[in-house]
């Protein structure tokens, strides 16, 4: 075999290798930004979420869980644990409200406080005393 | 309203506002499945959680989605694969404090605290019990414990083909933190 051929075939299969690599790490490693790069389905008040699942759990659950939404509301509460900051939005009138977890390295650079109005973005996860969206994000 | 009443009903507290009682919106609790092939963790930061410091009961719930995971596809599988959380969407812990009388809540400490009940996972429920602390700082009460669980006692399928990277007993942990109403 000349060494051509061999520079070639070596060539090739560290191509693939770098292929294989990048596909696993993009396919099966994949780090979670799932919700901030995805545009919301649909976007509603906090006070018509709590409403819906309120009315009929059933019903709000094959609507909005699992899907990634926007929320607007009021903030009510806020507060930061070591890994995360949760935002809580319900109007005075209300009972209960939506909880929204931030990452809090990623979530850093806003500033939540008490009465702010806001629109923010998660993925919904059900409702136990409030409705629960992770993975938020705020939209600007 | 109705469902909600029927989750205060199922958390056993309908004098939330009572002195007694302590509440939490923001439990975490977190499982760990050690294999030498795949080290998975799920963490969820949203349990609702109600402990009574008089008679020792103690109750979670929390949503099966909200579990988050470092990769998305791991979420995806947990999800779809095993929890069917769009048919079973919570899973829940329904128990009591069995040596409440030894804890005294008036008192700044970490307290040794031994917990049984009824544990439903996937639609299934098991009786189990453990040890944990409970710590008390001021007006501030947090539960700890931790304690494994088998998958396949709550009739979770995993296939044979990732059977190598799933664990036998998954470890279940517990750390919330409890404001007085």
């Amino acid at each position: 075999m000349t060494s051509t051929v061999k520079r070639f075939i070596m060539a090739v299969v560290v191509l693939a290798a770098l292929i294989v690599f990048f596909v696993w790490s993009y396919v099966f490693k994949k780090a979670d930004t799932s919700v901030s790069s995805q545009n919301a389905t649909v976007e509603l008040t906090a006070n018509d979420l709590v409403k819906a699942f309120e009315s009929n759990e059933s019903t709000a659950n094959a609507k909005y869980n699992g899907k990634v939404i926007l929320v607007s509301g009021t903030i009510a509460d806020v507060k930061v644990t070591t890994d995360e900051i949760s935002v809580y939005l319900k109007e005075a009138t209300d009972a209960s409200g939506v909880m929204c977890s931030f990452n809090k390295v990623a979530a850093s650079k806003n500033t939540f406080k008490s009465g702010r109005k806001i629109k923010i973005k998660g993925l919904c996860t059900g409702y136990l005393m409030d409705v629960v969206l992770t993975k938020c994000a705020v939209q600007e | 309203m109705k469902s909600k009443l029927l989750i205060l009903l199922m958390l056993g507290s309908f004098q939330l506002m009572s002195a007694q009682k302590y509440i939490s919106k923001s439990g975490h609790i977190w499982f760990i499945s050690n294999t030498p092939m795949e080290v998975i963790e799920g963490h969820n930061r949203q349990a609702v959680s109600t402990l009574d410091v008089s008679t020792g009961d103690v109750a979670f719930m929390m949503l099966i989605k909200a579990f988050e995971f470092k990769i998305a596809l791991m979420q995806e599988h947990f999800n779809e694969n095993y929890m069917e959380s769009d048919k079973i969407p919570k899973s829940s812990f329904k128990g009591k404090i069995t040596n409440i009388g030894k804890i005294d809540f008036k008192k700044d400490g970490s307290y040794a605290a031994e917990v049984s009940g009824d544990l439903t996972i996937h639609g299934v429920t098991k009786a189990v019990s453990t040890k944990g602390t409970i710590e008390v700082k001021g007006k501030v009460i947090t539960t700890k414990a931790k304690f494994t669980v088998s998958p396949k006692d709550y009739g979770i399928k995993i296939p044979s083909l990732v059977e190598s990277k799933v664990a036998k007993e998954v470890e279940i942990n517990v750390d919330t933190p409890y404001n007085s109403n």
